[in-house]
């Protein structure tokens, strides 16, 4: 029964790193650009709809689509706007940008809406379960492992299943290619940014009923998202959907039956043994360079 | 050519250690002037302890209305606040710009028992007034260097250990567990539980430390309902201890919370909804609405900075720090010295400040406070439950 409702949690918490995973690798595959940024989104995401909510009385669902909304148009202006023009950088240097924009929306955020912890209000209650085959799930975890899923499936048909997503597949493999082949390589990426920041900002409003919102709450989450999409393969969608639930799992299983202090640095380790085995990720392409 | 240019430099070189030498001599005290105290903190004003930052903003709203009173003896109190964001590593940079670069006469608190084991030995060899650091304590006994170190704020260990006993005693439970932050601060509280079941013939049902840096508890309180806890003693930053209760809240049957004063704050009652409902939590000076001259020193320092509202227990909290450094400034009189301020400070016994109550030094005593009384929080209003309850007094 313990063991059951260590996985359960495991899989709803797993169910949001993988989310917030998900927009990392949509980007990585598509533009080799590593988001340090991505988390901070998020956060910005979440307080946005804080305001919207507590603010401005907006219902949480038109808040949501708001802020989703908001992100993707922040997602693709950041690409416009700052990645753009700096594209004949080297990646490390792109992905240092990403990194600056991340302290940019670090500060602005304690700058605009203090650094305080604030309570989001949410529509799924924590105060609210079910009993399952004797297990207590509330609607929260239950809730979000859901939207997360939903999210994941929604970003699955767009990637695999729409004349668009077959661009960005293009654009991944090749974007030299794909521009020759008439593929508009600037809108599919301006787009691939916004997806992700949507994706982010899907994350950021689940996780903030779990960490309450501050500038700071991405923070783990974000190292979770990131180690589950390595755990994955950095290149892969299913990868990083099988490495967050794992992660998520792994755990919460042995903070349950071992040890709360080293939960976090299991996860890490557990992680670079399977580096140390399969280099590329569990499911990630092995890069075969041809000398 | 080559003669001038060192004939230039030597010129400059000696105008420069000129200069040096002749620098205004440092005030007669680092930090006093004629006209001005520089004071200072190292708080958390960001990261996951930024609502007990509100303690330094207190403060700052308070010593402007002693400004404006005309200060004491004539002298206006300067307040530096920096942020350290609840780390370690920014205190210690933060407690030396504050004595080398500004010059403070005296630090005002520091959140963060962490934060106080880095910084400690570095105050206490540059002879700094160090003015309630909300800390453990028992860093502080039998240790030789605290001379100009004053203390009004309760003890985490004995704390503990009086909430325990409550628990057994008064409400009868026998499954006592402890969630407590892996650090000093928690760790005292683990210690004090620990110590105080032992005494009473008990073992704890469950220990279990969470990191700072964990975004969900949800495991940690599993593991205590694993171990039916019917009672756990909370040693947690206010997100932390939100995120706790809201997860014991679902454990069936649901365990009573107590938990450290540094949660007493309503704004917890915010943050963790109904969750935070029947929390015993004590307080070392009397709540807003409970006492007319509390009230007065909340209308002060929101008069000043209105955004405290939402967090008025520790913004009061904050001026308990300084309450007691203005009283010993005020004895001290005009011509001050780190070590007159000392000798004044010794001097009170058994005070009475605007929030402090039944407050005590002395020659060797540098513990100012030793009772704390307990209460109940119900949708965010504190029903007391017991009268002043009293611990030993250290050092």
């Amino acid at each position: 029964m313990f063991f059951w409702q260590l996985v359960v949690s495991g899989l709803s918490i797993g169910s949001l790193y993988a989310l917030v995973g998900l927009g990392v690798v949509l980007l990585y595959r598509t533009s080799r650009v590593l988001n340090f940024a991505h988390g901070d989104l998020s956060m910005v995401s979440a307080m946005t709809a804080y305001t919207l909510i507590t603010g401005a009385g907006v219902t949480f669902a038109g808040a949501a689509a708001l802020t989703l909304l908001a992100a993707f148009a922040v997602g693709a202006l950041f690409y416009f706007l700052v990645l753009r023009p700096v594209k004949d950088a080297t990646l490390l240097g792109q992905i240092v940008t990403t990194a600056g924009f991340a302290l940019v929306l670090g500060g602005l955020a304690v700058i605009v809406w203090g650094a305080d912890t604030k309570a989001m209000p949410f529509p799924l209650s924590r105060f609210v379960w079910y009993d399952v085959a004797g297990l207590r799930i509330d609607q929260l975890t239950l809730g979000s492992f859901v939207v997360a899923c939903a999210a994941m499936f929604l970003l699955y048909l767009l990637v695999q299943r729409t004349k668009f997503g077959l661009a960005m597949r293009a654009v991944s493999q090749n974007d030299a290619a794909a521009k020759v082949l008439g593929i508009p390589v600037r809108r599919v990426l301006a787009v691939t940014w916004g997806a992700s920041a949507a994706l982010g900002a899907v994350g950021g409003l689940l996780l903030a009923p779990v960490t309450f919102v501050s500038p700071a709450m991405m923070f783990e989450p974000f190292l979770k998202g990131f180690a589950a999409a390595v755990l994955g393969g950095l290149d892969s969608l299913p990868g990083v959907v099988i490495g967050g639930l794992a992660l998520g799992v792994l755990e919460n299983l042995f903070a349950g039956y071992v040890s709360t202090a080293f939960k976090s640095t299991v996860a890490f380790v557990a992680i670079l043994a399977v580096l140390l085995v399969r280099p590329e990720g569990l499911l990630g392409r092995k890069v075969v360079r041809r000398v | 050519m080559r003669r001038e240019v060192r004939n230039r430099v030597v010129w400059l070189l000696a105008v420069a250690l000129a200069a040096f030498a002749a620098a205004p001599a440092a005030a007669q005290e680092r930090g006093i002037t004629p006209s001005e105290i520089v004071l200072g903190t190292s708080a958390p004003l960001s990261g996951p302890a930024a609502a007990w930052g509100a303690t330094a903003r207190g403060i700052a709203a308070y010593l402007e209305y002693i400004n404006e009173q005309g200060g004491i003896h004539g002298r206006t109190l300067r307040f530096i606040i920096l942020d350290d964001a609840y780390q370690p590593p920014r205190a210690v940079q933060n407690v030396r710009q504050l004595v080398e670069r500004e010059g403070v006469f005296a630090l005002v608190g520091m959140i963060g028992s962490a934060n106080a084991a880095a910084t400690a030995d570095y105050i206490f060899r540059n002879e700094v007034v160090w003015m309630t650091p909300a800390v453990e304590q028992e860093q502080w006994i039998g240790n030789p260097n605290i001379e100009y170190l004053f203390v009004t704020y309760p003890n985490y260990y004995h704390e503990a250990r009086i909430l325990t006993r409550y628990a057994v005693e008064t409400l009868g439970k026998r499954r006592i567990a402890v969630l407590y932050q892996n650090d000093q601060y928690g760790d005292s509280g683990r210690r004090g539980v620990l110590d105080e079941l032992a005494a009473l013939g008990l073992t704890p049902a469950a220990m279990v430390s969470y990191e700072l840096t964990d975004a969900d508890l949800t495991v940690h309180v599993l593991r205590l309902g694993q171990a039916q806890a019917d009672a756990v003693i909370l040693y947690a930053t206010p997100a932390h201890g939100a995120m706790a209760a809201r997860a014991l809240a679902q454990l069936n049957p649901r365990p009573q919370i107590l938990s450290s004063f540094t949660l007493a704050d309503p704004v917890m009652a915010v943050l963790a909804g109904e969750a935070w409902n029947g929390v015993i939590v004590p307080a070392y000076f009397p709540y807003p609405g409970t006492d007319e001259k509390v009230d007065q020193v909340l209308q002060i320092i929101l008069e000043r900075n209105p955004d405290l509202a939402s967090m008025a227990f520790n913004a009061l909290a904050g001026v308990s720090f300084v309450e007691p450094l203005l009283e010993g400034l005020r004895r001290a009189g005009p011509d001050v010295t780190k070590e007159s301020f000392r000798d004044a400070m010794e001097t009170i016994q058994d005070w009475d400040g605007e929030l402090l109550r039944g407050i005590s030094f002395g020659p060797g005593r540098r513990q100012g406070l030793n009772r704390i009384f307990l209460s109940q929080m119900m949708d965010g209003v504190p029903h007391r439950l017991t009268d002043w309850i009293e611990y030993p007094v250290e050092y």
